[in-house]
Parts: structure tokens; C-alpha cells; sequence
């Protein structure tokens, strides 16, 4: 330690700055890459599969949630899946036909059209039956049913 | 004498750079979400090449309520599923595999025996992709060829159509 005249000299205590810009920028490189805007973000306890395919991005999705408390009826939300289309239809559940003419629009555009159903895992088979029904009589091609990674549990 | 000509060094201005850069990264963390991606997949045959499948010659999969299941009438635990349906497919492999739920039953119980005969692939083969079963003329079997999932319409018309009530 260089000491003059006997006393300590001081330095001034700083922080090194230099390379916050690259790790901003490197995390900002990260998020613009990693960048998906989810085209439903209704909550729900999906069902545990062990496989899993990767749906696709542009996808049509049908989510059908389960009503806060259970005298309600159940949610079922459409959205096209399309960049930047972000509005989410909200239909009522027993109007099938709604779905319907929501999926044969979507077919028309695109006869190959992918639909995924985002259903909860508590939800009565008939709402997803009633759905299933809807995108067959659609001529629907493709469909994927979201699901979480099973693991094993102890 | 000679005036001497002050030089101004040109530079752009960083200092705000930080600023954006941070104001993008609280943008796109926020805005961003690890959403679920994957999931099960299925495809609805054409009109076209729908082939007519009689009862005794597929195998019925009844998911009732409460999630138990019965294979061609009889309960079975869900263990015994695979290997019922590997005896059968190993008679014949084309032998379609049809998937009813009960109304009542929950979609939670009906994607769990849908997972099931997916994973059928990975249960008949080994580490590397090869075929631990053959059917009965020596061909490799390794997956459920056909999963059909009928809807409750498609059920009910076919019912009506064979005088079942």
C-alpha cells in the first residue's frame, strides 16, 4: 500500500460499470429471441401427459376453463392464434354453434388450420365432447390438446 | 502568427443508452411468458377414406366416471391396458383402438389413458427404436395404428343407426 507521509491515501470507491452494458445487452438480445406473446392467458391446471409434441405457433385455441365458483357456467374463449390478433372472444358455453362458426371461418381461410384445446383438467368430458364435436363438423384437420410434462412423483 | 484551430471531437452520445436498453429488458421480461407449448396430438380422418369399422373388430376403450376403464366391456386397471392391446394387435395390427368417455368423466381422466396408448411406441420398443414385439406374420409392431376418439354424436348416430337404444 502506497502510503505519503505517513497517511493512508484515498481512493474513491466505485463501482465498475463497464461491462453492464454488455450484460443488458446480452439479456435484452436474450428476451427479443425468447419473445412469445401468449395468445391465451386464461389459468388453469392442465392435464399431466408423459408425451408431448410441440404445438404450433399460429394455432387456433379453444380454452375452456372452469367457472370460480361452481354454480357459474364454464368459460370457453376462442382466438385465432394469429401475431398481433390478441382479442379473445369469450362465448357462452352451451353455444356450440358459436364454436362452430368460429372454426369453419378459420378453416376457410386456411383448410389445413391447426386448433388446440386448452381445457382444465377438471373440466366435464360432455364441454370438451361438445367442442371436439364442433371442429369436426368444421372439417378440422389438426387438433392438440394441451397438456404439462408428467414427471414421477414420490 | 499562426492561430491555432481548435479541433472538436466528434462523438455520439451514450449515456441514455443504459437507460433504454433497461427500459426494453423490464419490457420484454414482463411482457414475455414460458407459456405451455406442448401437448397431444390427433388427426380427424378425412370424409373421404373413413373406413367403416365394425365393433368386434376394434378395440373399445370406455373411460367411465371416476376414471376407471373398461377394455371390451370388462374393467381393467389401466396397467393391464397396454398389454391387452398388444395380444390383440399382434392378431391384427390394423385393429383400431376406439376411445369413449363417459360424459361425466373428467378431461383429466380421458387424457390420461390417451397418454397411455401414445406412449404405447415407447413401451414396444427399445432404447434404440427397435422393435421388441411381432405380429403374427413377423412384421414389427410398435404403435396403435389407429386411436379414434367418437364424439358423443358420432356415438349416438351410429347407435340409431344400428337399432340400439
Amino acid at each position: 500500500m502506497a502510503l505519503i507521509r505517513g497517511r493512508e491515501r484515498k481512493g474513491a470507491g466505485q463501482i465498475f460499470t463497464a461491462s453492464m452494458a454488455d450484460i443488458v445487452f446480452l439479456l435484452l438480445v436474450f428476451f427479443i429471441l425468447t419473445y412469445k406473446v401468449e395468445v391465451d392467458r386464461t389459468k388453469m391446471d392442465l392435464p399431466e401427459t408423459w408425451m408431448r409434441i410441440k404445438v404450433p405457433e399460429k394455432a387456433a385455441v379453444i380454452s375452456i376453463a372452469p367457472p370460480d365458483d361452481l354454480t357459474a357456467p364454464l368459460t370457453v374463449r376462442v382466438s385465432t392464434g394469429e401475431e398481433m390478433s390478441m382479442a379473445v372472444s369469450r362465448l357462452a358455453t352451451e353455444s356450440v354453434e358459436e364454436v362452430v362458426t368460429f372454426a369453419s371461418t378459420e378453416v376457410a381461410r386456411d383448410p389445413n388450420k391447426e386448433f388446440i384445446i386448452k381445457a382444465d383438467e377438471q373440466v366435464p368430458y360432455a364441454h370438451v365432447d361438445a367442442v371436439l364435436d364442433a371442429l369436426k363438423q368444421s372439417k378440422v384437420k389438426f387438433i392438440y390438446l394441451l397438456s404439462e410434462q408428467k414427471t414421477v412423483k414420490d | 502568427m499562426r492561430i491555432k484551430k481548435k479541433e472538436v471531437q466528434s462523438e455520439i452520445f451514450t449515456g441514455s443508452m443504459a437507460d433504454i436498453s433497461f427500459l426494453l429488458i423490464i419490457y420484454f421480461m414482463i411482457t414475455s411468458a414460458f407459456s405451455a407449448d406442448r401437448g397431444l396430438d390427433f388427426a380427424l380422418p378425412e370424409d373421404t377414406d373413413t373406413p367403416e369399422i365394425k365393433q368386434e373388430d376394434s378395440i373399445d376403450v370406455h373411460v367411465s366416471r371416476g376414471g376407471a376403464i373398461e377394455i371390451d366391456g370388462t374393467g381393467a386397471p389401466l396397467e393391464g391396458l397396454l398389454p391387452y392391446i398388444l395380444d390383440k394387435l399382434k392378431q391384427n395390427p390394423e385393429k383400431p383402438v376406439i376411445l369413449r368417455t363417459d360424459p361425466d368423466a373428467t378431461y383429466g381422466d380421458m387424457i390420461r389413458v390417451f397418454d397411455t396408448l401414445r406412449t404405447a411406441h415407447n413401451e414396444w420398443t427399445d432404447a434404440d427404436g427397435q422393435p421388441l414385439h411381432m405380429d403374427v406374420h413377423g412384421k414389427p409392431l410398435t404403435e396403435i395404428q389407429t386411436i379414434s376418439i367418437p364424439t358423443q354424436r358420432e356415438i349416438e348416430s351410429l347407435w340409431s343407426m344400428l337399432g340400439i337404444q
